[in-house]
């Protein structure tokens, strides 16, 4: 009999869970552990900002779920790591404290025989002073209860601006090493559609901030994409995007600082620069949860498992850009360490950027971290939850599933407005997700065809179907297994 | 205010029936490219 214990319920830990339960038989334990009682779609949360969708379409709660299909739930965070357990314990263990209920603020050690680490990111809003959800008309769409807010403070503004006031709209990146350009590009376009539809587009000046060197990096250093019989750069296709709809933007911008109204930043020429607003979202650094790690006799080997984000597969030499292969990359999402431990998702520390980095003048970085979208998550996820079950039923360590984020496909359909007739969508594909320079030198390492963008209504209603198959997946509904990740 | 996308192409972006066959192929296609399998890149030996 096996414990398989997932830390956190979000895309990545629920679509492991599931998996789990579905291919293992009953005599083997899923615990999941997570200090949030939803799960939440996260990729519609810009509908839920721009109030055309509520925020109860996208989550629903994990308990029921989870009690019906024989998978243990604990509402509770992961403090500490203790992977060969403690003097007292010979098991491996996560510490962690009940958030909830009667047993709030209380501690437990979860042995576990494998720990799937899909903790995710912690949104390190304390990175920039004064970048704070719903304060200081800044907001963010990184959570529901988040994207909430911004409806709220984008509703007040759009009342005043029928009113005749005239405002100023950022939105883009709040760090200098914020990554997620997709989602608050999706925002930017959706926002600018509803100022339309409510007849007060000429009141706003809209405005993208981002630490992107050129528009359409994405974290992904750009992509050549096919367009429409043509072959068109992403910073072209966002151009166009933003020209024809009148945004304004502001490039290789590290956001440091957020006061009432006014956003402090430095361009990657140098200076320093303030932009006022009006209304405000900007996507938060991410960082690792800070959690320690700690050997049988209580030594601190937090250096073995983190280095911020979790530790694995990768190649983490430290070298230039120019000698980045994208066999850096992991494989199987394993700990080097303690082989029992997996950190698929958004949990796992990337070797490197996928975006060239860059440094101001005045030695600041300022360039994208990589993104990991719900689709890589979903996808390496699965494997993890796959290699152990062979592991499991075979006896013996098994790591026959691979998934380098340098060989899998991804597409992120941006919304670019919201209706069943007026809506739009940006259709994006990238294969390989991490460029291949080796296989695909004369196209930015990515293969045409396979990375390409399509603009129109059909875009927004793939979003739509999305949004409808992946929470029925996510339920567990009948064949849900049948919904590629 | 720059009119980079024309009123034809605009009128194909939004044209329902237009949009309903590109929804079926991009839904394919989409199917295709990320469902079509995914591995490692390191040869092993």
């Amino acid at each position: 009999m096996a414990k398989i214990v997932i830390l956190g319920a979000g895309i990545s830990g629920h679509v492991a869970a599931t998996h789990l339960r579905r291919k293992l038989s009953k005599e083997h334990e899923v615990v999941v552990v997570s200090p949030n009682s939803n799960y939440q779609w996260i990729p519609s949360n810009i509908w839920v900002g721009i109030g055309r969708m509520k925020s109860e379409k996208i989550l629903f709660p994990l308990a029921p779920l989870y009690k019906k299909k024989n998978i243990e739930f604990k509402q509770s965070k992961a403090i500490s790591f203790f992977p060969e357990g403690d003097k007292n314990e010979n098991k491996p263990y996560v510490l962690s404290e009940y958030v909830l209920g009667d047993n709030k603020g209380q501690q437990e050690k979860i042995t576990y025989d494998y720990l799937i680490n899909a903790t995710g990111p912690k949104l390190n809003f304390e990175a920039t002073e004064g970048l704070i959800p719903g304060e200081n008309k800044a907001y963010s769409v990184c959570t529901y209860t988040h994207a909430d807010h911004a409806w709220e403070g984008l509703k007040a503004l759009i009342e005043e601006m029928k009113a005749g006031k005239k405002a100023k709209i950022l939105i883009g990146t709040g760090h200098a090493k914020s990554t997620c350009q997709g989602a608050a590009f999706e925002y930017i376009l959706n926002v600018e559609q509803e100022l339309c539809r409510h007849n007060v587009r000429d009141m706003a000046e809209v405005t993208w901030i981002a630490n992107e060197h050129k528009l359409g990096d994405f974290g992904m250093d750009g992509m050549l994409l096919s367009y429409g019989g043509m072959t068109m750069k992403s910073s072209e296709m966002v151009e166009m995007i933003f020209e024809d709809r009148d945004i304004k933007w502001i490039i290789g911008a590290g956001v440091n600082k957020i006061e009432d109204g006014l956003a402090h930043y430095e361009t990657l020429e140098g200076d320093y620069k303030t932009e006022s607003y009006d209304f405000a979202m900007l996507i938060p650094a991410f960082s690792g949860h800070g959690f320690k790690a700690y050997d049988k006799n209580e030594n601190d080997i937090t250096e073995k498992l983190f280095k911020g984000f979790m530790l694995v597969d990768a190649d983490y030499t430290p070298k230039p850009y120019e000698e980045w292969s994208v066999k850096d990359w992991p494989e199987t999402y394993q700990n080097p360490t303690y082989k029992n431990i997996f950190a698929p998702g958004i949990a796992f520390a990337p070797p490197h950027a996928i975006s060239k980095p860059r440094k101001s003048r005045n030695g600041t970085d300022i360039s994208p971290a990589p993104p990991r979208t719900g689709m890589p998550s979903g996808i390496t996820a699965k494997l993890v939850a796959d290699n152990i079950i062979d592991t499991i039923k075979n006896g013996k360590e098994s790591l026959h599933h691979k998934g380098s984020m340098g060989n899998m496909g991804a597409a992120c359909i941006a919304s670019a407005g919201y209706g069943l007739t007026k809506g739009s969508g940006v259709s994006i594909t990238t294969f390989p997700i991490v460029p291949d320079y080796e296989k695909y030198p004369k196209t930015q390492g990515r293969q045409l065809g396979k990375t390409f963008g399509e603009i129109g209504l059909a875009g927004h209603w793939l979003k739509l179907a999305l949004h409808y198959a992946f929470i029925y997946k996510a339920k567990m509904r009948p064949f849900w297994w049948l919904i590629p990740e | 205010m720059t009119q980079r996308i024309s009123k034809y192409q605009r009128f194909k972006m939004m044209n329902p029936v237009i949009q309903f066959f590109k929804f079926i192929y991009l839904s394919i296609k989409i199917m295709l490219i990320v469902a079509g399998g995914h591995g490692g890149t390191r040869k092993v030996n």
